[in-house]
């Protein structure tokens, strides 16, 4: 699933103009990005506060299995990297 | 006159973000399910 901080209605947006059936969720209020530790600021601007590109992996149980956090967005993990994870999080 | 950073085999904090319908969803109810794969990125409606 995706997360970020756009409003529900601009992920929903999005999700219809890329014909996308992936579960995209909000963190409007900037809840949960900052606690994962994932969350950009700017001290020289207030209201500079997005998510980084960062990848989690959370088991069945609720314990975290897998974090990455990218230094850039531009950079993204291989699928198969975030594949094999998943295989080891699932028993 | 006045302190935390997440690592792996830490219980995942739980928290209730807003799907595209504007609904509430917990985190803790799709890991339920099994294993969940969240990624981040920065917004809609951009290459990032």
């Amino acid at each position: 699933m995706g997360v970020s901080t756009d409003h529900h209605l601009a992920l929903a947006a999005w999700q219809k103009d890329q014909k996308s059936k992936q579960l995209l969720l909000s963190d409007f209020r900037r809840q949960m990005l900052p606690a994962y530790d994932a969350m950009q600021t700017d001290q020289a601007s207030p209201v500079y506060r997005y998510a980084k590109r960062a990848y989690f992996i959370i088991d069945k149980s609720g314990t975290v299995k897998f974090i990455k956090v990218m230094d850039s967005p531009l950079n993204l993990l291989e699928p198969a990297e975030v594949l094999a994870a998943v295989k080891a999080a699932a028993p | 006159f006045a302190a935390v950073a997440l690592e792996v085999g830490q219980k995942a904090p739980d928290f209730s973000l807003n799907g595209t319908d504007g609904k509430p969803v917990k985190l803790s109810d799709l890991t339920a399910k099994g294993p969940v794969v969240i990624y981040t990125f920065i917004a809609a409606f951009t290459p990032t």
